[in-house]
């Protein structure tokens, strides 16, 4: 019966409070600076500007005294796959038309390893601990209630060009609050399947149909009770006069303090460098 | 401004975008089949569903959702590129939700005229592959017949299918395997662009993924489209027929 009672659990990045300058910092400056951090990695291709960032985003999390072996946990189960693709594109990667200037390294028939295939495994795997880390960084730090304010105020600017900042962090919201309510819900249909003698445990691979109409079988009873407790909020929303974000008033303001400056500037210079050092490069 | 449509459509995309991460988180949202990635997804579902029934934007946001769950929740270098993670996936409400809206009033002889666009598109593909002669000058034989055939087993199959079926339910098909497709064919052609996999790779794992995906969706969409918008024929309990006796 344990697999029943696992969908209630769920975190999206588990907050952990360390009291650390980082989690003190403002949510907006948080979101800003993950998502310049972000791109950073993503747009990074050289062997020292992957490592630097790597180094960097290191200091970060070790200056939030956020436990090494916890970040690293969700690495374990993805190791074998992790190294399966690695090798895969070690050996099949199409440098001939990537970069055509590689240099050989190893020729055998249709497996040929050449200095860029190298390089683009390398510079993955980095930027994918790269990446770990600053998830890890954001949602280990933050709470939900904080990222979903912080993500309303950073989409504001979007109302003034008609989009709908004020609905998607309302949405957000309702998601994070309805996740353990479903998941309940969802536990309550496998256990009332389980007592009418339906077999939880998963099939084989081959058996897709019978899969996919056990798939079917939670799936379909949960969307409908989604969509009941849906009538259910829009009356409550409709009777406490809901009319949108135009005009409404927060109980907790978000402030910018000195140390989210001295943040901001130090990953703005950090996302300069890394812009100039690709243009350096290409020019 | 504020109506109830527009609280409605807030609050169900709400809804829809926590079962895409309950359904991303743990995991439920995957369906074992035979593949080298071992899973299918059902976790773009409800991004589809949000398309279907609460239009492109809700389809939209829904998606954004989607591509960021999986992009936090990434094991594989791939996914933890967010333009292979969020990107590709902002478009499978859309797609599905503009496929929708496009045959919503379709009647069966124009389905079935589709059904020969796209039996003509699958047999030009076959010749296509047949007229263009590899590097050395010989011709592939076997795989246009192979294109050929299946084409034309799936088309016939489908056609049997429609046959017998409401209409409505088959542009619902249609229009979550349309969504399906577009979750499988961006991402991994956003994947092959970045280099992640070689063309080759990327066409193997859409084969052998998007087919048993396309399925899945299809037949979980049908179910939940029908109970909630009450198409198709339902079997009624002969129970609850009778009104209960008051005493």
């Amino acid at each position: 019966m344990g697999s029943y009672h696992a969908l209630r659990h769920v975190s999206i990045g588990q907050y952990i409070p360390t009291g650390s300058v980082a989690h003190r910092l403002d949510p907006r400056t948080k979101l800003v600076a993950f998502v310049l951090l972000v791109a950073c990695t993503v747009i990074t291709k050289s062997y020292v500007g992957s490592l630097a960032l790597l180094g960097i985003i290191l200091a970060a999390v070790l200056a939030t005294r956020l436990p090494l072996g916890y970040v690293l946990r969700g690495l374990r189960p993805a190791l074998p796959f992790i190294v399966v693709l690695s090798l895969l594109q070690l050996a099949f990667y199409n440098s001939a038309a990537v970069a055509p200037e590689a240099k050989v390294m190893v020729d055998w028939g249709p497996v040929t390893i050449t200095t860029a295939s190298v390089q683009a495994v390398v510079v993955a795997l980095l930027r994918f601990l790269g990446l770990l880390f600053l998830t890890s960084l954001l949602t280990n730090t933050t709470t939900t209630g904080a990222l979903t304010h912080g993500i309303e105020h950073l989409l504001r600017p979007l109302t003034w060009l008609g989009l709908p900042g004020h609905e998607m962090a309302l949405i957000a919201t309702i998601a994070l609050r309805f996740v353990p309510i479903l998941g309940e819900e969802g536990e309550a249909i496998l256990m009332a399947q389980a007592s009418r003698a339906v077999t939880p445990e998963r099939s084989g691979a081959w058996r897709l149909i019978d899969s996919a109409s056990r798939g079917a079988r939670l799936v379909v009873p949960l969307f409908v009770d989604a969509y009941r407790r849906s009538e259910e909020l829009v009356l409550a929303m409709q009777a406490r006069c809901y009319h949108g974000g135009r005009g409404r008033t927060q109980l907790h303001t978000l402030r910018l303090a000195r140390r989210d400056a001295t943040a901001l500037s130090l990953v703005l210079a950090v996302f300069i460098a890394t812009l100039l050092s690709r243009w350096i490069t290409v020019a | 401004m504020y109506d109830e449509r527009g609280i409605r459509r807030v609050v169900n995309a709400g809804l829809l975008l926590a079962i895409t991460l309950l359904l991303a988180f743990t995991r439920i949202g995957f369906i074992p089949a035979p593949t080298p990635a071992g899973n299918a997804t059902i976790a773009h579902i409800p991004a589809i569903i949000g398309g279907l029934l609460e239009g492109p934007l809700v389809g939209l946001i829904v998606g954004l959702g989607f591509g960021f769950a999986s992009f936090l929740q990434a094991t594989v270098p791939m996914f933890k590129d967010p333009l292979v993670a969020v990107l590709p996936r902002l478009f499978i409400g859309v797609t599905a939700a503009y496929t929708y809206l496009g045959l919503r009033k379709a009647t069966k002889a124009q389905l079935r005229a589709l059904l020969g666009v796209l039996l003509a598109l699958v047999l030009f593909a076959a010749w296509r592959v047949y007229a263009v002669p590899n590097e050395d000058g010989s011709r592939e034989a076997l795989v246009p017949v192979l294109i050929a055939v299946l084409g034309i087993a799936l088309v016939g199959g489908l056609y049997v299918w429609l046959d017998r079926q409401d209409p409505r339910i088959a542009v619902v098909a249609l229009a979550a395997a349309v969504g399906s497709l577009t979750n499988t064919v961006l991402v991994l052609g956003v994947a092959s662009m970045r280099g992640y996999l070689s063309p080759g790779v990327a066409l193997g794992i859409g084969i052998t993924h998007g087919i048993p995906e396309v399925i899945v969706a299809a037949v979980i969409v049908i179910a939940v489209v029908a109970a909630l918008r009450g198409i198709g024929q339902r079997k009624r309990s002969r129970v609850s027929q009778e009104p209960p006796e008051l005493v």
